[in-house]
């Protein structure tokens, strides 16, 4: 159990720090429009144990959050998609259920739960992470062809590259 | 307090989620530039809706309010236009306050037009400072009758529509005046007689009070003459006059307070008792 809470604790420290040293600094913009971002941050939230309890996630998203905002200048923006991905995650959990159902100490890793397993939870996900990460950002749905257009193409990168990190790094937890 | 605990250990997390929420919406509006002024403008937006909606009712309950309002202004505003028509009567008085003609606003709880003695009841009485034999007036343009008894909070106005009604009118511009009686049973239509007949007239010439008497002032419009004829034998003229203003259906009035009125019938009372 130990060992668990000190890998999650690793991972999280890990995340945020290339979230916010290495993937903050690169950004596309496509004909000036469409902006591209790489977005792998919800992964700490979206990685921690299968039946880890909602309060948990929701109260490491709003601190991961909030610790990214301050990087990232703009206070509440990323805490508040990220409590919201963090409350939605066990539903998506729920619904993604295998057959014979999860066991008590299941990590929702590639290596784990398999690739189509892993790839329709992530994309759900961060779709609707980088969703709701967009519109809080525009604020209004005036906005709703930059929302679209960002979330699409921030998406389609940002799911290669957590692939690419699963396959490269296939943790055990 | 176990309620309450159940609560918390049932819907724990949701309730989390909100506050969570709720922090990270305070943080966005409150240091995002962007964001506040759109929330502030957004709200506004409701905001003015919201409000105007409410003004919107508002205003009809306070139409009552707004009413009297208006009639204390309109009431100001004729008795400066009485006023004005006096003012080159006398020599300015040091205090300008000093008028002779005020004006007491009052609505109509009572009236008949149909009968051949038409009366109207004012919601004011004596307690306002309306006295017996007051003229009372709809607008600048039409008058209504006279004040004939009064009670603490009502009084009684003979109409101008009544078999006895006498008032003292004049042609505008034209020497000589006349007096009003209503003698047909039109509410629209009223006879001027004793303009003597050497005068110049014409159909559409404007009726005004004479201001011969202590009840109404020089120059409140009364109507239009309409048509006029010399009977034969007869010194004057038969003028009908069509009235400015419709008695049935005038809801508020104005009775004017004459402030040398009772100084000037006492003088003339006395010198017809000799």
């Amino acid at each position: 159990m130990n060992n668990v809470f000190q890998i999650n604790i690793i991972r999280i420290v890990l995340i945020f720090i290339a979230q916010v040293l290495i993937f903050k600094q690169i950004t596309f913009s496509l004909q000036g429009f469409a902006y591209i971002h790489f977005i792998i941050y919800p992964m700490a939230v979206l990685l921690m144990p299968v039946k880890t309890s909602r309060s948990i996630l929701m109260g490491l998203g709003f601190l991961l959050g909030i610790a990214l905002d301050l990087f990232y200048d703009s206070p509440g923006i990323h805490a508040a998609s990220l409590v919201f991905t963090a409350y939605i995650r066990n539903i998506i959990i729920a619904f993604l259920e295998p057959f014979d159902g999860y066991n008590i100490d299941d990590v929702p890793t590639l290596k784990r739960m398999g690739t189509g397993w892993f790839v329709s939870y992530v994309s759900v996900a961060l779709i609707i992470h980088i969703f709701v990460y967009f519109s809080i950002e525009a604020f209004s749905f005036v906005f709703f062809f930059e929302i679209f257009l960002n979330t699409i193409f921030s998406f389609i990168v940002s799911l290669i590259l957590v692939m690419v990190l699963q396959f490269i790094l296939r943790t055990k937890y | 307090m176990y309620n309450v605990i159940q609560l918390f250990v049932k819907y724990g997390a949701h309730i989390l989620f909100v506050v969570l929420e709720i922090i990270c919406f305070y943080l966005i509006i409150n240091y995002n530039l962007v964001q506040k002024e759109i929330f502030l403008n957004s709200s506004n937006v409701y905001a003015a809706k919201i409000s105007e909606q409410q003004s919107k009712i508002t205003q009809f309950a306070n139409l009552r309010r707004q009413n009297d309002s208006l009639m204390h202004e309109n009431s100001t505003l004729i008795e400066n236009l009485i006023n004005i028509e006096y003012s080159s009567d006398r020599i300015p008085e040091a205090d300008s306050l000093y008028t002779q003609y005020s004006l007491i606003p009052t609505t109509i709880c009572n009236s008949t037009v149909h009968l051949r003695n038409n009366h109207f009841t004012l919601c004011k009485g004596s307690r306002e400072g309306i006295r017996k034999d007051m003229g009372v007036i709809s607008s600048h343009h039409g008058i209504i009758g006279i004040v004939r008894n009064v009670s603490d909070n009502f009084s009684h106005v003979m109409s101008l529509l009544n078999s006895q009604t006498q008032i003292s009118c004049a042609i505008k511009n034209k020497k000589g005046h006349g007096s009003l009686v209503w003698k047909s049973m039109d509410p629209q239509r009223m006879t001027l007689e004793a303009i003597a007949k050497h005068e110049k007239i014409a159909i559409g010439d404007t009726v005004i009070t004479s201001g011969f008497s202590t009840m109404f002032p020089r120059g409140i419009f009364v109507g239009k003459i309409e048509k006029y004829e010399v009977m034969p034998g007869s010194n004057s003229y038969n003028i009908t006059v069509k009235l400015f203003n419709d008695l049935s259906n005038v809801r508020y009035a104005y009775v004017i307070k004459n402030r040398f009125g009772e100084e000037q019938s006492k003088l003339e009372k006395e010198v017809t008792d000799e």
